[in-house]
């Protein structure tokens, strides 16, 4: 289960951007140092009980990315509280962990601690990630040698291991070329049944509508709505055509 | 779970009484006494002749709790001298305390002598004494002479000391000059020994601490078993949880640091002996530094000086380095910069490595004080990663710090006794030069390494606090700052 209370982010924008102590001074010295405030999340409640799949909408800007850093707790919010209950796997972008100069395997390893694997649990899955990105000739060589569609391979093989109990994705991942992406979406489904609570950012007003049980819309960091699936992706679709 | 946080507390504890009792062992005499004495001015001339009823007199400051020697450089002029000098040792109140004669058939031409004081004075600590040698018998072609000076030498360039009248040296009651007018001294060493109370308590503030410890560990199990926050526990559980990504980031910066290079982690070894191998080569041969045993002096400080710098560079880039990842995951920040200073730990251990093996080439003897060197090491280790969290979190909001930083290991790397000796430093700057770091740390490992013996107590203290300092400063201001960070990289 996932609660949100009253989450504020606040992000203080400097008007220039300021990037040396000589620029610092000086804007010091003219009091020149102003700030816009910027809400990229205005208060911002929900809760979300085990087992359900949620949707966030809203358009670029809305503060969906954010939301999910917070939950994620790469972020701190400026106000209010994320209580979480269980172990959460953000799928927010694979592979960003990865050394290029690394070969497949080391990266494998490399990767799944940073994704809070233990030791012993990416010992047992290592044949699994292999087998499952497809890439056991390339295992050995340094991923700088990799085509962009095999790193996205290995990400997601490694990323897509474990069985958490709070997902969160930004996007529906489809990787790889056509049997791949395949695979890959089959897997993602996989993740999400097991009564596991999962919130999803897309989008593709499709996907949402298929899979979520209920839909939070962010718009201009504010909740606009949040319940019936169906319902509030019309209402939506009806806004932004306006 | 529960049974290993017995069995760590149980192991800290039983660590804690071994070393205790380890520390005493290998520190031994230097906890109670440390016999030292003071550096003479450099030989100039000798006097000429001292003949029958010719008198030298000269003060000095003593230093030490207590005196048991004086050092004189003498000239015998090659010849075997049958005249007899007489020492006398003069307090403030002009009281002779102490007379004593010497044979100049034992003393050796251009050599030091060494007066003995016996019994040693006791209480001498900030007293001026005299030193009156006469001589009883010599004649011209019987007698010797001793060398005075005005200056100290480092390497290459005398420097000239300004010599203050209490203790200038006076022949026959006048004050001897030089041909600039200048007041001269003899070339005397003053020798003694300094009693540190910690030596003679060390046991009681073992049992003291063994009382705390215990008490502490208690309290950390009780907050284990109720689940109640406790920083030692915090810590403990962090590194537990965090130990294979920690280990993972280790390899990773030490395996794409020699990726693609032929030699590979050969570069550990070579590189500070090709440095010291520089070094020896300009600062022996150009400088004509003066220093015994210069080959391990300079490895010692080039070592130390290289971990510091290379950690703190790589910590400097920690956090904007890795911004990719900490836009994405959620890990300790910490970790970062943590990881970094140990990958460079691992390149320090291994350069060790050429620094014992030219400990052996130079027949440096290897004491048992070698094995006080982890304490060295882990104040380092400490400073270095407490500065590398300042540079990382300036790194954040300023760019500039990178190329600031260059310039300030840079002057660092000068303001370190590093191939040069700590005695050219001014008196008036000593304060002030002291309040580097490194210099403890470097002092430490030389003195343990090179010198056979534990420093002073302390030294122990001067060298923990001035490095846990810059420590405590990086976490709090690393603290403070982390939740930020996302923001600015």
């Amino acid at each position: 289960m996932i609660k949100a209370d009253t989450i504020t982010v606040c992000y203080r924008m400097s008007r220039d951007k300021i990037k040396s102590i000589k620029e610092y001074l000086v804007a010091l010295v003219k009091r020149k140092l102003q700030y816009d405030e910027f809400l990229a999340l205005d208060d911002v409640s929900f809760h979300i009980k085990k087992g359900e799949v949620v949707g966030i909408i809203g358009n670029n800007g809305a503060g969906k990315s954010t939301l999910l850093k917070v939950i994620s707790g790469i972020l701190r919010p400026t106000k209010g509280s994320v209580e979480l209950g269980g172990n959460v796997v953000p799928m927010l972008e694979l592979g960003s962990g990865f050394d290029f100069d690394l070969t497949g395997r080391e990266n494998i390893f490399l990767n799944g601690s940073i994704l809070g694997y233990s030791e012993k649990f990416l010992i047992s899955k290592y044949d699994e990630i292999v087998a499952f990105s497809e890439l056991e000739e390339f295992i050995d060589i340094p991923v700088r040698n990799y085509s962009s569609g095999m790193i996205m391979r290995l990400a997601f093989s490694i990323a897509s291991m474990v069985n958490p109990d709070i997902l969160i994705v930004d996007e529906i991942l489809a990787v790889g070329d056509a049997a791949f992406q395949e695979k890959s979406y089959t897997r993602m489904m996989e993740m999400m049944s097991h009564g596991t609570t999962v919130l999803l950012v897309s989008h593709s007003i499709d996907q949402i509508r298929r899979l979520c049980d209920r839909v939070i819309w962010l718009d201009h960091g504010k909740v606009v709505e949040q319940g019936d699936t169906a319902e509030i992706c019309d209402r939506y679709i009806q806004s932004t055509q306006h | 779970m529960k049974n290993i946080a017995t069995r760590i507390c149980a192991i800290v504890f039983a660590a804690f009484l071994a070393l205790g009792a380890l520390f005493y062992l290998i520190a031994g005499d230097s906890l109670h006494f440390t016999a030292d004495s003071t550096e003479t001015v450099s030989a100039k001339a000798p006097l000429g002749e001292i003949t029958q009823n010719e008198v030298l007199q000269q003060s000095f400051l003593c230093e030490y709790d207590t005196l048991n020697t004086l050092t004189v450089t003498v000239a015998t002029m090659g010849r075997a001298n049958t005249d007899v000098i007489r020492a006398e040792l003069i307090d403030e109140n002009s009281d002779i305390i102490y007379t004593v004669e010497l044979n100049t058939s034992s003393m050796k031409d251009n050599s030091e002598f060494v007066i003995p004081i016996e019994p040693a004075i006791e209480n001498a600590k900030g007293r001026y004494f005299g030193l009156r040698l006469t001589s009883l018998y010599g004649t011209k072609r019987n007698s010797v002479t001793f060398y005075y000076g005005n200056s100290v030498n480092t390497g290459r360039v005398e420097i000239p000391v300004e010599i203050e009248d209490t203790e200038a040296l006076y022949l026959n009651g006048v004050r001897m000059l030089d041909e600039d007018d200048r007041p001269c001294s003899l070339c005397l060493k003053v020798g003694g020994i300094n009693y540190h109370w910690f030596g003679q308590y060390y046991w009681l503030i073992y049992a003291a601490a063994m009382l705390l410890l215990a008490l502490y560990l208690l309290r950390v199990l009780y907050c284990y078993k109720n689940n109640k926050k406790n920083a030692a526990l915090f810590l403990v559980q962090s590194l537990y949880k965090y130990n294979f990504l920690i280990r993972q980031l280790v390899s990773r910066d030490f395996k794409t640091k020699y990726k693609r290079s032929v030699l590979g982690m050969f570069w550990s070894f070579l590189n500070p002996l090709l440095t010291m191998s520089i070094q020896y080569v300009v600062f022996s041969t150009i400088f004509k530094s003066t220093i015994p045993n210069f080959i391990v002096y300079l490895l010692c400080g080039i070592i130390c000086f290289n971990f510091f710098n290379e950690a703190t560079n790589m910590c400097l880039s920690s956090i904007v380095g890795n911004a990719t990842l900490i836009n994405k995951v959620y890990v300790p920040k910490y970790i970062y910069p943590f990881s970094r200073t140990l990958s460079s730990g691992i390149n320090l251990l291994l350069s060790l490595i050429p620094l014992l093996i030219m400990m052996l080439i130079t027949k440096t003897p290897l004491r048992p004080s070698a094995l006080l060197l982890p304490f060295g090491l882990l104040m380092l280790f400490m400073l270095s990663y407490g500065v590398g969290l300042i540079l990382a979190t300036m790194m954040v909001f300023f760019r500039d710090t990178q190329f600031l930083w260059g310039i300030c290991s840079m002057l660092l790397n000068y303001l370190t006794p590093i191939f040069y000796p700590e005695t050219i430093i001014p008196e008036r700057f000593l304060t002030f030069y002291k309040l580097n770091p490194l210099y403890h740390v470097i002092r430490f490992v030389r003195m343990i390494l090179m010198d056979g013996v534990s420093p002073e107590p302390k030294a122990y203290l001067l060298c923990f606090l001035i490095c846990f300092i810059p420590f405590l400063i990086g976490i709090t201001v690393f603290r403070k700052n982390q939740d930020k960070f996302i923001l600015n990289i």
